[in-house]
């Protein structure tokens, strides 16, 4: 267990580990004898080892659902809820200023001053940029372009979506964690049967009509 | 027969080599009839077309319409480029088969009839259609390769790369069939006891497929793993535009509260984030010593010379004010001890009268002391001037702790 001790800190600080954030911790998590060690270790603090469907990140969930594990899961979900917005219209706006036809996926790297280049260029870009960074998840106070897409990528960053590789420079990479928001979104629009057309079929059509 | 042959064969050198440098002369042109729909005529002589078209490098589809690249040319272009838009794949083993069987038989005429000329002939040709097979195989395999290692770079659309990949994987199931199509018992029928077709077409030609085989299942598999990436990032996208607009639409928006369900869904459960906090403890040797060398390890901290510099002003208040009673104090005694020099008749002064009948408002014990420590203070040679008297008494009879109530001085005549 000695040598997964920084693995487990990690785990426990509430972070999503994924092939992005720390490989060799990942690469033991696929280790299944790995995570049933993990496991048992985490038995008395009520934890348990977790990950989204594909497997692609791991973090912790309860194990035992308590009362005050509930209360705290309810708020949880109440920020995350306040914050999906936000985070998807980040995400779509990405797509776009960086001329992209998918989202960003893990492993993927975003140059903040790429990004601020494209919506400097383009005043619609540009406007919604203004609109999502003084949104209270980002919570830019700033009217300048360039301090706004700094405050929200490293917001982001502090919400375990991106990875900074090294901090003198403004190269970021995204991490697993975004493959967990989409999952949650799938699981949303399942559990709440919302008219959000996602078949893999040609579906363009359809979401035409949607929006 | 064979000098015919040898004309034969000098007389196509000698085309070839005309037409394919045509190629290396109206390179450019050639280049802008691949990019564009149709041969740029302006550039081109009256003859020179009529040579490109003789050469059939140029073609023209019917009277009306303008003058094109023929395809094969296409396709040579688009193969020296690597160019995967336009690159095709030919899969056409029966022809090939129908070819070699031809060729197989008219070979066997020729050794039954001797004809040792005719015989290499047919040999160099099988040589060069098997040679053609394996080509086309390895080429259409490369080809697929590039397309998948550039993630269909070469569309920007993923619906494109959808598109693209749907056909790759036609192309592969075809040149599958090719492959189906040759069949290895036939041929060592065809070839009979022959060494040399039984190496060319047998060994060597089924140790080549098999590797084809290998490499177009690999492509393949390749290929429909891409698609299925494809495939889930067209859904991510769509998912979350779709999203995106229905919270818009609806901004009251809220799903039920997963965390209060009987059971609570994977996704949702997601512990409190916890701390593993240590600080340094002392309770083991080893470990204590450690620390130690931590602690001088430790960089001097800069900050102390700041915060005696901060603090200063404030002491130095303080200790001045006493400094100041402590000097008036001092003052006060030394008048006392020019009094008693004063004295006629050098009588003893006590201490404390002396302080009683002044206008001085020092305490009792404090003006003691300081009288005994001036005494104390003075140079054994000017000590020995006065004489100091102590009236004191035992504070118990249990110890020898001593009182003293009053000091008497006297000058020492």
């Amino acid at each position: 267990m000695i040598e997964h001790g920084p693995l487990l800190e990690r785990l426990l600080a509430g972070e999503f580990v994924c092939p992005i954030s720390d490989e060799s911790g990942y690469r033991h998590l696929t280790n299944e004898e790995t995570r049933e060690e993990i496991d048992t270790y985490l038995r008395p603090l009520n934890r348990r080892l977790a990950s989204n469907e594909d497997g692609s990140v791991y973090f912790l969930a309860w194990r035992q659902l308590n009362d005050n594990a509930r209360d705290q899961l309810s708020r949880q979900l109440g920020d995350t809820l306040n914050s999906l917005l936000p985070l998807l219209e980040w995400l779509q706006l990405v797509q776009e200023a960086l001329g992209r036809d998918t989202l960003a996926a893990p492993g993927d790297v975003l140059k903040p001053a790429e990004f601020s280049a494209k919506c400097e260029d383009n005043q619609s870009l540009r406007e919604r940029l203004e609109r999502l960074a003084t949104d209270s998840f980002f919570g830019s106070q700033s009217d300048q372009l360039d301090a706004q897409v700094k405050q929200v990528f490293k917001r982001l960053k502090e919400h375990g979506y991106l990875l900074q590789p090294h901090s003198e420079r403004q190269v970021f990479v995204v991490t697993g964690k975004i493959d967990y928001l989409v999952d949650l979104v799938r699981f949303i629009r399942d559990e709440e049967n919302l008219p959000i057309e996602s078949g893999s079929e040609e579906g363009s059509g359809a979401q035409e009509a949607l929006l | 027969m064979s000098g015919g042959e040898h004309a034969l064969e000098s007389r196509l050198l000698k085309t070839g080599s005309e037409r394919l440098a045509l190629l290396g002369k109206h390179a450019d042109v050639l280049m802008q009839a691949y990019t564009r729909d149709e041969v740029p005529l302006e550039s081109l002589s009256d003859s020179a077309l009529r040579k490109l078209l003789a050469a059939r490098i140029l073609w023209r589809p019917d009277e009306q319409s303008g003058v094109k690249l023929a395809p094969k040319v296409r396709e040579l272009i688009a193969e020296m480029l690597a160019d995967e838009t336009r690159r095709h794949v030919n899969a056409d083993v029966a022809e090939t088969l129908e070819l070699i069987r031809a060729l197989v038989h008219s070979y066997r005429e020729a050794r039954s009839r001797g004809e040792h000329w005719r015989l290499e002939q047919q040999l160099m040709r099988l040589r060069q259609e098997v040679d053609d097979l394996n080509g086309r195989f390895a080429d259409a395999i490369d080809s697929l390769w590039q397309r998948l290692n550039s993630d269909f770079g070469f569309v920007s659309q993923l619906n494109d790369k959808i598109r693209e990949n749907d056909r790759a994987q036609k192309q592969i199931a075809r040149l599958l069939d090719g492959l189906a199509l040759i069949d290895f018992d036939e041929l060592i029928e065809l070839v009979g006891s022959d060494g040399g077709l039984r190496k060319l077409l047998i060994s060597q030609l089924q140790q080549q497929l098999s590797h084809h085989y290998t490499g177009l299942r690999e492509v393949q598999r390749r290929l429909i793993e891409l698609m299925a990436r494809f495939r889930k990032q067209q859904a991510r996208s769509r998912l979350i535009s779709g999203m995106v607009a229905f919270m818009r639409e609806h901004p009251g928006f809220v799903p039920g509260n997963y965390a209060r369900r009987s059971e609570v869904p994977g996704l949702v459960n997601q512990a409190a984030p916890l701390s593993a906090a240590a600080a340094p403890a002392l309770d083991r040797n080893l470990d204590s010593r450690l620390l130690a060398e931590l602690l001088h390890q430790l960089p001097q901290p800069r900050h102390t010379t700041q915060t005696v510099e901060a603090a200063a002003p404030a002491q130095a208040q303080e200790s001045s004010l006493a400094a100041a009673r402590q000097q008036a104090l001092k003052q006060d005694v030394e008048h006392f001890y020019l009094s008693v020099i004063d004295q006629p008749q050098a009588e003893p002064v006590s201490a404390l009268e002396y302080l009683h009948e002044s206008p001085l408002e020092w305490p009792d014990e404090i003006w003691l002391f300081q009288v005994i420590s001036e005494y104390q203070g003075l140079p054994r040679s000017d000590q020995k001037a006065f004489r100091l008297k102590q009236q004191e008494s035992q504070a118990s009879q249990f110890n020898h702790l001593r009182l003293i109530h009053d000091v008497e001085l006297q000058l020492a005549v």
